[in-house]
């Protein structure tokens, strides 16, 4: 359930024709995302669960895209979580939310790491999971599992 | 007492820091006269609870900036996921948080039944319940002797709580190796149901433990009930309520800086909605609230277990359809489809996000979120400042679980 | 003559030190798995008693790593001044009245002190000499607390000198001849005085709750970090003989030494007087160190320095001077 005020401001950024399933979360396009965040921040969404990058291969007339899915929660009792996505060609950058959620830091970071995805305006966007000179970002879709990387295999 | 409201949840007003420590310092600008020490602690320290390493820059004892790095113990689990099938996949995630196993399947599974609309029955459910609580007094039984172990040392006072918590912990774990057979890594949950039935005398064998345990958690208060232990509690490492919401950390820690958040009560799972749910919070914010915290959630865990234990319902523990060997039920996806669930862990929200194909039986992107990054991710803002004997304390008060953190 | 029959005493009962202490180790790793119930070493010997020569076996076949960058000379020879030193210790207990290297020694309780405060030297240099960062901090923790808790060590220690009218050491134990055992008689100051030596003693010989320069959830090890095999062996032997010492001359100042209750009642003989008991006050002292050593927890740096200059030197300082005068108009001395 998508309580109301979150309906509004969804309502009021990304028009009213957009229509999503109510689990999912709407796609936001990235000039309006920063705004949305902060829209659900003041709305009392504190709390970032997670961002979680995805790679989907070229398709038809489709470029290869990522998609960026973060979820956000209101605690307390009655806790209520919503989504948004961000889909863009893969390799180009959407805003980073640092500036909106500290916890973003980190959660942006892993998921440049490993799925490649690149956000515009963090401060420190570095490798955190694997070696700084590793090549390649494992979690996409195209990276073998077992690539060989000298010295380790 | 004075309460603030930030983001619908009211937290005392105190605890409520207008600034945090600046995680990028620029240390050549800290101060150009004095000598700064850089400190390795760890991958291999006795006390970073495994193999997380923490660069120090130490002004004599005072550390001035912490940069965490991890990635030591990166398995690359969501890689794994993308190649195995969903009925699978639990068994590879029961080494992500190697303390609570249990949590770990029982988080996957439930996102793979949302994504797959899976029943699960009723006895599943129960079930569920009760060995998640279990796991729970496990987790929490490990974690207060382990931080005795930061304080006291091996060798000394810390020592003799650390071997007195793990008796109790064994007690548990025997529990589980009669239900499932394996010790650490059960593979006991599956998309829709459990592995195993219950061995037969089970029950009985439960509340025998769990007696046995709850006569024991005073004296872990009787061991801790002293001076020195309170010296190095009381006040140490109190974190801000919205610096814990900014990152995402939740579960106990967060409850013991006073935010009244529990997603066993909030947003029930399993048979929680059935339970009146008491949810420990103390409002101190320091290591001694989160050492009360923990305590409290393993009487906790004791009344619930002993308020299920006595109403599983009988009937299968897979749903109709489900075949126990692995490999052998395929799920498949109809169309892309995503779903998320979250579960209480002991450190936390652990949650799963998982991205379903169209006819394939493996997730096309699988991304767990584990609470342990996020309380990882509190060390920059939080130990500037402290000493090291402080850092260490407050590192393991935290209770991160490394294979968690790195996946 | 005297000089070499001093020379034997000393030799044998150095050895029988290190002797004792390689079974105290023993004897408190039962008394630690008896804590924390459990069965502790069973299976070498009858009830694991050749544990400790398994161990040492074990430990001489262990490689010595000296690391690259550390300075070999002071890395190897600290932790043998370290052991010498508390050896050197030994010297003025009078075991008995006939048994003692040196209890006749005219400073004795002086020396105690003398080489007690040097003993944070090879500390010191030790962790200096490793050229690691946590072996320096720990050098560093153990040179700060040494220093401030020789303040009320010493002056607690003033407190039998003043009651028996003199700095050596079989004086004072004569001084408490007839069950006139200082840590009872004055009541009151002598308990106290006997607390605040003790307490001090632990911090000197870092053990828990005072164990910070090693402190080994945070440092490692501390100074001994790089310390392996043999040597390393050698530095934690010098610790424990400082703990035994401590114990010892505790017993020697507010035990009676040599004396046994039986003196109490006007009895002769073995219940009255003999090594033996001086043996066993001294092992009661120690395994109280190990008691305290299981049960609590560490303290911080700062804490400890805390407690040393607010409480403990306050404190040792009124209790001197309540004892003074205790002596002045009690004892019209």
């Amino acid at each position: 359930m998508i309580p109301e005020d979150v309906q509004e401001l969804y309502t009021r950024l990304l028009g009213e024709e957009l229509s999503f399933e109510p689990e999912l979360g709407p796609l936001v396009p990235s000039e309006t995302l920063l705004e949305l965040a902060g829209g659900l921040k003041a709305l009392g969404f504190q709390f970032l669960v997670y961002c979680a990058s995805a790679h989907f291969f070229a398709e038809g007339e489709q470029p290869e895209v990522c998609m960026t899915t973060y979820r956000v929660r209101r605690l307390g009792r009655g806790t209520v979580s919503v989504a948004f996505h961000l889909r863009v060609p893969y390799g180009t950058a959407t805003p980073s939310l640092v500036p909106i959620w500290a916890g973003a830091d980190w959660q942006e970071r892993e998921q440049f790491d490993l799925v490649g995805a690149r956000f515009e305006g963090h401060p420190d966007l570095r490798r955190i999971m694997m070696p700084e000179d590793w090549e390649g970002h494992p979690l996409r879709r195209d990276y073998p599992i077992d690539t060989p990387h000298f010295p380790w295999r | 007492m004075k309460t603030l409201d930030i983001g619908g949840v009211s937290v005392p007003a105190e605890l409520v820091k207008s600034s945090w420590a600046d995680p990028w310092l620029d240390i050549d600008d800290y101060d150009a006269e004095s000598d700064l020490m850089a400190l390795n602690m760890g991958p291999q320290h006795p006390s970073t609870h495994g193999v997380l390493r923490v660069k120090l820059f130490v002004d004599g004892e005072i550390c001035v900036k912490c940069v965490p790095y991890l990635g030591y113990l990166h398995r690359g689990v969501e890689k794994l996921c993308e190649k195995l099938t969903y009925v699978q996949i639990p068994s590879v995630v029961d080494k992500n948080d190697y303390v609570s196993p249990m949590m770990n399947e029982l988080a996957v599974c439930m996102a793979f039944e949302k994504l797959c609309e899976i029943e699960v029955p009723e006895r599943a459910q129960v079930i569920r319940t009760v060995v998640a609580e279990l796991q729970r007094l496990a987790s929490h039984l490990l974690w207060v002797g382990t931080w005795g172990l930061d304080m006291g040392g091996a060798i000394g006072g810390g020592g003799t709580l650390f071997l007195h918590t793990f008796r109790e912990r064994e007690l548990v774990l025997d529990l589980f190796e009669d239900l499932t057979g394996g010790r650490f890594h059960y593979n006991h949950h599956t998309p829709g149901g459990q592995r195993h039935d219950l061995p037969a005398g089970w029950e009985a064998s439960v509340k025998q433990v769990l007696t046995f345990i709850e006569g024991r958690l005073p004296e872990y208060e009787d061991m801790t009930d002293n001076r020195i232990f309170f010296a190095r509690t009381k006040g140490v490492g109190v974190i801000d309520p919205v610096l814990l919401m900014e990152l995402g950390v939740s579960g106990p820690v967060a409850r013991a800086s006073g935010i009244d958040h529990d997603l066993r009560r909030d947003a029930p799972y399993c048979v929680y909605d059935r339970v009146d749910l008491r949810v420990p919070v103390e409002t101190g914010g320091d290591c001694y609230a989160r050492f009360l915290v923990r305590m409290a959630e393993m009487r906790e865990s004791i009344r619930l277990v002993r308020l299920l234990i006595d109403s599983i319902p009988p009937g299968p523990v897979v749903g109709a359809k489900m075949v126990k060997l692995p490999g052998a039920v395929k799920f498949k996806q109809k169309e892309w489809g995503s779903a998320y669930s979250a579960i209480e862990s002991p450190r936390g929200e652990l949650g799963t996000f998982v991205i379903g194909e169209p006819k394939k039986a493996s997730p096309w992107r699988c991304k767990i979120r584990p609470p342990s990054y996020h309380l990882v991710s509190l060390l920059p803002y939080i130990c500037p400042g402290e000493m090291i004997s402080d850092i260490v304390v407050i590192l393991g008060s935290l209770d991160p679980i490394l294979g968690e953190v790195d996946r | 003559m005297s000089f070499a029959l001093s020379l034997l005493t000393g030799v044998v009962l150095g050895s029988l030190a290190m002797f004792v202490a390689a079974w105290s180790i023993w004897w408190e790793r039962k008394f630690a798995a008896r804590l924390q119930s459990r069965p502790g070493p069973t299976e070498v010997g009858p009830i694991g008693l050749l544990q400790p020569l398994a161990d040492g076996l074990k430990l001489m076949q262990k490689e010595i790593i000296i690391p690259r960058a550390a300075d070999k000379l002071l890395f190897v020879i600290s932790p043998a001044v370290a052991a010498a030193g508390t050896l050197a210790l030994f010297a003025v207990i009078p075991w008995s009245e006939t048994v003692g290297v040196a209890g006749d020694l005219n400073i004795g309780l002086l020396w105690i002190f003398a080489v007690g405060a040097l003993l944070v030297l090879p500390q010191w240099v030790a962790g200096w000499a490793s050229n690691n960062k946590y072996a320096l901090l720990g050098a560093m923790r153990s040179a700060a607390q040494s220093v401030s808790y020789e303040v009320p060590l010493l002056l607690s220690g003033m407190v039998p000198i003043l009651l028996a009218g003199s700095f050596q050491m079989d004086e004072i134990v004569a001084a408490q001849q007839g069950g006139r055992w200082f840590a009872f008689w004055p009541p009151g100051p002598g308990a106290l005085a006997f607390g605040l030596f003790y307490l001090c003693s632990l911090a000197e010989a870092n053990r828990i709750p005072f164990d910070i320069p090693e402190a080994e959830s945070e440092l490692i090890g501390g100074v001994t970090t790089e310390h392996t095999g043999m040597i390393g062996v050698v530095l934690q032997l010098a610790e424990y003989l400082h703990t035994l010492v401590t114990a010892a001359v505790c017993a020697t100042l507010f035990f009676g030494g040599w004396e046994g209750p039986g003196a109490w009642f006007g009895m002769e003989g073995f219940l009255a007087e003999g090594l033996h008991w001086m043996v066993l006050k001294t092992l009661v002292l120690f395994a109280l160190v190990f008691w305290i050593r299981w049960s609590w927890m560490r303290y911080r740096s700062d804490q400890l320095l805390k407690i040393c200059w607010h409480y403990l030197i306050p404190a040792s300082l009124a209790l001197l001077a309540v004892t003074a005068i205790w002596v002045r108009l009690v004892e019209g001395a």
